[in-house]
Parts: C-alpha cells; structure tokens; sequence
C-alpha cells in the first residue's frame, strides 16, 4: 500500500514506465533495437534536449516558462565555438557559459518576478534580443573549423559507450534532484509552483526563487550550448530555433505540470530521452524521418490528455467523498469548519 | 455635451491603441525623413505582403488570448492548409477552389481538435497547442511526401494567366492590384479587421468570449457555454491561420509544408503587444492590429533606413517588445503604488 503511494506521488516513475514499454514494444518489432549499443546511442544524443529540458524544469516548477533558452543555447554554441576556432580551453569556456547563463537569466527573472510581467512574453522578448546577438556576434557566417580536440571529446567514453558528456549531465540531473527533493531551499521552487501567495504568506522568497530558477535554466541551457557545438562541429545563426519547445514537450512527456509545483527534474530526464529516442524509433520502425513531428505531436497530446482526465477523476472522487462523509448520519457529530464559524 | 467629449477625447489619447497609432506615425515620420523611398506605396504595399499571414492570424489569436489560451499551432496550420491545397489540385486534379475549400475545412477541424482538449479535458491550452504544432506540421510534410514534386521545391504553377495578362483564378489572390497600387491582400486584411471588430466588440458572441476570459464560472453561471465558447475560438484560429495560408501560396505561388513555420513568435508578440492580456480578459481588435502594422513597418523600415540585415531583426522587436511592456508595467507600478493615482482616489471614496 505504502509503495503504491508513493509511486503515485513519484511522478518520474510513470514516465520511467512509458520509456521501458516504449522500448519494449519497439524491440517486440525490431529485436535490434533492444541492444545496449543501440540504447546507449540514444542516451548519448539525448544530452543536449536532457540540459535544456532539466533547466527549463526549474522555470517551469515555478510556474513560469521561459522561452529563451534555444536562443541562449544557440549564443554559447556560437561562443563557445569561436573559442574552440582559437583554442581556447575548457574553463574559459564554462565561465564564460556561466555568465552568460547568469546575465540572461537574472534579466528574465527581473522582469517576471520583480516587474511581473507575463513570462511567456518578456521571455519572447528575450528570445528576439539573444537572436540579435547571435547575429552581431558570428556577423551571420556559420562559425566552424573548430579544433580537433573539441569536437573529439564528444566521441570520449567514460566505460562502454557512454560519453563523458552523457555521464556528466547524469550525475549532475541526479544531484540536482536530491538538492530539489531532499533540501529546504529545493523545495522552495516546487512550494513557490503550488501556491505563491501562500509560499509568500510563510515567509517564502519567493521573487529570489524565481529569478533563482531563471538564472540556473539560463546556465543549462548554455551548458548545452556547449555541448551542441562540440556534437554538431559548426554553428549557424539560427542554431537552438525550435528547442525550446522540445524541451517543453519533454518536461510535459515527463510527467512536469505547466502549472507549476508539479513534477521533478527526473522526469524532464527521461522525457527528454523519449523525445530524442523518436528519431531513432522511426529508423528501427523502418519509416522515414518525415513522420517524427507527427509522433512527437500525438505523443504530447495523448499523455497530457490522459494526465488531464484522470487528474480530473481524482479531484471529483476526493470531492464525492467529501460530500459523502458531510451528509452521512455519523459526520455530524464533527460540525465543519464553516458551521463553527457561523 | 462639449465638456464630455473633449474628455472622451482625453481618455481616448490615454489608450494603448492611440499610443500604439502613435508609434505607427511616428514609424512613418522617422523611416520617411530617413529615406524618401520608404514612403513610395508600391513598395511599401508589397513589404506589408510579406507580413499579412502574421497580421491576418494575430486577429483571430485574439479571441483565444481574450478567453485565457493561448495558441502556438497557427504558424504549422499555415504550411498544411498551403501543402493542402498543393497536393489535391496537383497531384489529386480537384478543381483549385474546392482545394482551398478543403484546405479551410481541414484548418477549422485541427483548431476544433485542439479546442476540445483544451474545453473539455482541461488540458493547459499551451501544451495542446505545443502537441498540435508539433501534429499539424509533421501531418503537412506527411501530405507533401505524397506528392510527386519533392518536399524542398513546392508545388508551383497554380492557374495564373489568361491569354491577355490578366490575373485570374488562383493568382488573383496574390497578384491582383486595386487601382494597380493596393494589394488584394490588403484588402481581404480590411475586411478581416472589420470582421473580427464587429465579432469581438458589438457581437453577443465578442461579449461571452470576453466573459469566459474575465471569470469562467461566472460565465457558466450565468447560462454560457462556456466551453463551446473556448472551443470556437480556436476554430476561428484555424480559420485564419488557413486563410493566411491561402494567401500566403497565391502570393509566392508555392505550396510547401513549412511555409509560415517562423511566425509564432511574430503572432504573439503582435498580440500581446496590442494590449491583449495573456490571462485573459481583456484586449481589442483594433490594438492587435495597429500592433502588427507597427511590426510590419518596423521590419520594412530599419533595412531601408538604417541598413539591418534583414536576417537581424529579431534584436530591434524583441528589444522594442521588452521596452514596451516593461515600461507598461513600470508605469502601472507607480500608479498603484502610495501616492500613485489610484491609490489617492481610494481612500477619498471611503471616507466619505
């Protein structure tokens, strides 16, 4: 009974599930696909959507969304590649990544927490500037010819497959869920997503998370700007265009409510795996590639669908309930809370 | 009798849309002291036809913004009704108006899908709309491996000229000039405009939708449906976001699946930049499309003017679109703030 619930109440797994069956069905069709080196490709190209999904996650938790993050992504792979081009090494490019990711992000939670603007749109906003500046910035060439030791480490593995870039965005979304699950300020994001004026009314900062989500989505998704330019081995001006909303449809596939205070950054993982196994499905399904924003579309529908019903189910049984035990013969010894106040 | 108009006259300067018909003249002044070519109204005219689809499906995004949705599956709706009408009149031989019949009929479908996620199953109106931009687009470049032309050329050679030169049939849509100067486009924008104006602000239904913006309950409450009442809105959208497309393949005289993939982030910020709230409730017609005029000039102008790069506009809008609606918050900040305006005329009302 107890595991049930928390299974319930563990979002993630549910999702967690779908992945398995979903491969589990693939390979009932093509048994190839159920092997470790076809399973560990996948994970290896999910790297870059896992980071921004991740990142978007905290926004998201919060309530808010942020539809910057491509363009951020797409400015530190023109960044970080032209860096490459000059041979510059790891650090100065994961500081100059940070602050990027800090300045983007603290301007988007200025305007959302402390302005209150709608997010979508100051976000959008933000998204249109990031553009300009990745057009400035590369003055509209494609930025290539990086160093070879760049773009080879995306082909390093730690042990059987799996590249270092994997391993490393692993631990750091299994860190990153303990800090939100296990301690009081992780919390805050997922208190602040459920209810802000009361998140307030206990003593909350609740401006500071939200600038504070801003700032740690801005810094992923220039980490995975990193990464994009390492993988892909060039960079042209509307590089990212698009992944900000794959990422959303990664945090929705994982079990993430856009309404904020529902969800975990495990579950953006394993949607962002989905998302980015489509690609490799179809190939294994022996179909083209042109049907991938189809699947991707009534996959997204189906699941916030089904979450929606059944979510709706609940809300009305526990009401029913509720309304039982205030009728029945036995409630009234217990009056309710709205008769000892009048 | 002169004192009241003279203040509604006043409160008519303080609106967001004189202030929105203000930037859109001082737009004009500026880019034409800069350069005179700008003013040139043949030119000006086919800049404007580059962004009709956009200002076209920002109308009809209104309504959806007004009841608290928000739609981003426009901009994918635009490429299947053009691939559409592609397919069926090149490779199926349908007459080329029951294509675009079709192509309209298809549109309004996809919107009523999604619009019944959203009403009835309560799902949040942008994730739907993620899942149908998604859906919508992957179904047209579906359709367009259908067709015996590759997907990256488009479908071309739609029924353009008589004998004489004169634009008939399909092209006419794209091609025709009133008094060789205003663009047929143009005209079907008018006319749009004039449509959804009568709709939204002096229809029984403009006042339910923005009723279901403002307190869904209430709505129901008092005997709308209201969520028959979302659902047509993102009808509507579909509407639109066909007839963009339409137009859209007349106009380049090409039917392809990602025609109009790049416009939602326009659409929204032409809509919201108009004054419609993105929680709902509030917003006019007439604002979203001053809105999207002062985008569209905007994108003509600074090329000619001031030498952009047309691949670089996003950073002037976007800067403009932060600038406005942060300078709007600022100054509804300091009017609800202690000795703001509001805040003086409260208290005078409770003491007496």
């Amino acid at each position: 009974m107890k595991l049930k619930k928390t299974l319930g109440k563990t979002r993630w797994i549910s999702s967690f599930f779908f992945l398995v069956a979903l491969f589990l069905i693939i390979g009932m069709v093509n048994s190839s696909f159920l092997t470790g080196e076809s399973i560990i490709s996948v994970l290896n190209n999910s790297v870059v959507y896992m980071l921004l999904a991740v990142g978007i996650a905290f926004v998201i938790l919060t309530g808010e969304i942020d539809v910057s993050i491509g363009a951020t992504m797409g400015l530190a792979a023109a960044i970080s590649g032209t860096m490459a081009q000059q041979g510059q090494g790891w650090g100065v490019m994961i500081i100059y990544a940070l602050i990027l990711g800090i300045s983007v992000g603290l301007f988007n939670g200025i305007g959302v927490a402390v302005l209150g603007i709608p997010s979508l749109i100051f976000t959008l906003g933000t998204c249109g500037i990031l553009r300009g500046i990745v057009y400035l910035y590369s003055g509209g060439r494609t930025v290539e010819n990086f160093a070879g030791d760049f773009t080879a480490f995306n082909n390093d593995t730690v042990f059987s497959g799996i590249t270092w870039y994997f391993a490393i965005a692993f631990v750091i979304v299994i860190a990153v869920h303990f800090i939100l699950t296990y301690t009081k300020r992780g919390k805050y994001f997922i208190a602040v997503g459920d209810n802000i004026n009361g998140a307030i009314l206990v003593g909350l900062p609740a401006k500071w998370t939200k600038i504070l989500s801003y700032i740690i989505c801005g810094c992923f998704a220039a980490f995975s700007g990193i990464i994009f330019a390492s993988k892909y081995g060039q960079v042209n001006i509307v590089a990212g265009t698009g992944y900000e909303m794959s990422a959303i449809a990664a945090c929705v596939i994982g079990g993430i409510s856009l309404t904020g205070g529902l969800g975990d950054v495990i579950g953006a993982m394993i949607g962002a795996v989905i998302m980015s196994s489509i690609t490799k499905i179809l190939v294994f399904l022996g179909l083209s590639s042109d049907y991938n924003n189809t699947i991707t579309g009534v996959l997204l529908i189906t699941i916030v669908v089904i979450d929606a019903l059944t979510q709706r189910r609940a809300v009305e049984t526990s009401r029913r309930k509720r309304l039982a035990a205030r009728t029945s013969p036995d409630a009234s010894a217990q009056p309710m809370a709205e008769e000892v106040a009048q | 009798m002169k004192n009241s108009f003279l203040e509604k006259l006043g409160s008519g300067f303080k609106t967001w849309e004189f202030a929105l018909f203000m930037i859109l003249v001082a737009e004009f002044v500026i880019f034409g002291a800069i350069n005179p070519k700008f003013l040139n109204l043949a030119s000006l005219f086919s800049s404007i036809n580059n962004y009709i689809s956009i200002c076209i499906i920002s109308l009809f995004v209104t309504f959806v913004m007004i009841t608290g949705g928000i739609d981003i599956q426009a901009s994918s709706i635009v490429g299947l009704t053009s691939i559409i009408i592609g397919v069926t009149w090149n490779d199926l031989g349908f007459n080329i108006w029951v294509s675009v019949l079709l192509a309209i009929v298809v549109a309004a479908i996809c919107g009523a899908i999604s619009g019944y996620f959203v009403a009835y199953c309560g799902v949040q109106p942008m994730v739907v709309t993620l899942g149908g931009s998604f859906l919508y687009s992957g179904i047209a470049l579906l359709i367009s491996t259908l067709s015996s032309t590759p997907a990256y050329m488009g479908i071309s050679g739609f029924p353009a000229k008589t004998a004489e030169g004169l634009y008939t049939s399909f092209r006419f849509l794209g091609k025709w000039k009133l008094f060789d100067v205003i663009p047929i486009q143009f005209l079907i924008y008018i006319a749009l405009v004039v449509i959804c104006y009568i709709l939204l602000h002096k229809s029984k239904y403009g006042r339910k939708v923005f009723l279901v913006g403002i307190n869904r309950n209430t709505a129901e409450l008092s005997g709308i449906n209201s969520r028959l009442i979302t659902m047509s809105t993102y009808v509507l959208t579909g509407i639109g976001a066909a007839i963009a497309g339409v137009l859209l393949t007349a106009t380049v005289d090409s039917a392809k699946s990602d025609l109009g993939a790049t416009f939602t982030l326009s659409i929204i910020t032409a809509v919201v930049l108009g004054g419609t709230l993105s929680t709902g409730g509030k917003g006019s017609i007439i604002g979203t499309a001053l809105a999207s005029l002062v985008i569209c000039i905007m994108r003509f102008g600074l090329p000619i003017c001031f030498g952009i790069s047309t691949q670089n506009l996003d950073l002037p809008i976007g800067v403009m679109l932060v600038a406005i609606i942060a300078g709007r918050a600022i100054v509804n900040r300091i009017k609800l703030s202690p000795g703001g305006r509001l805040h003086r005329k409260l208290p005078a009302q409770k003491t007496q």
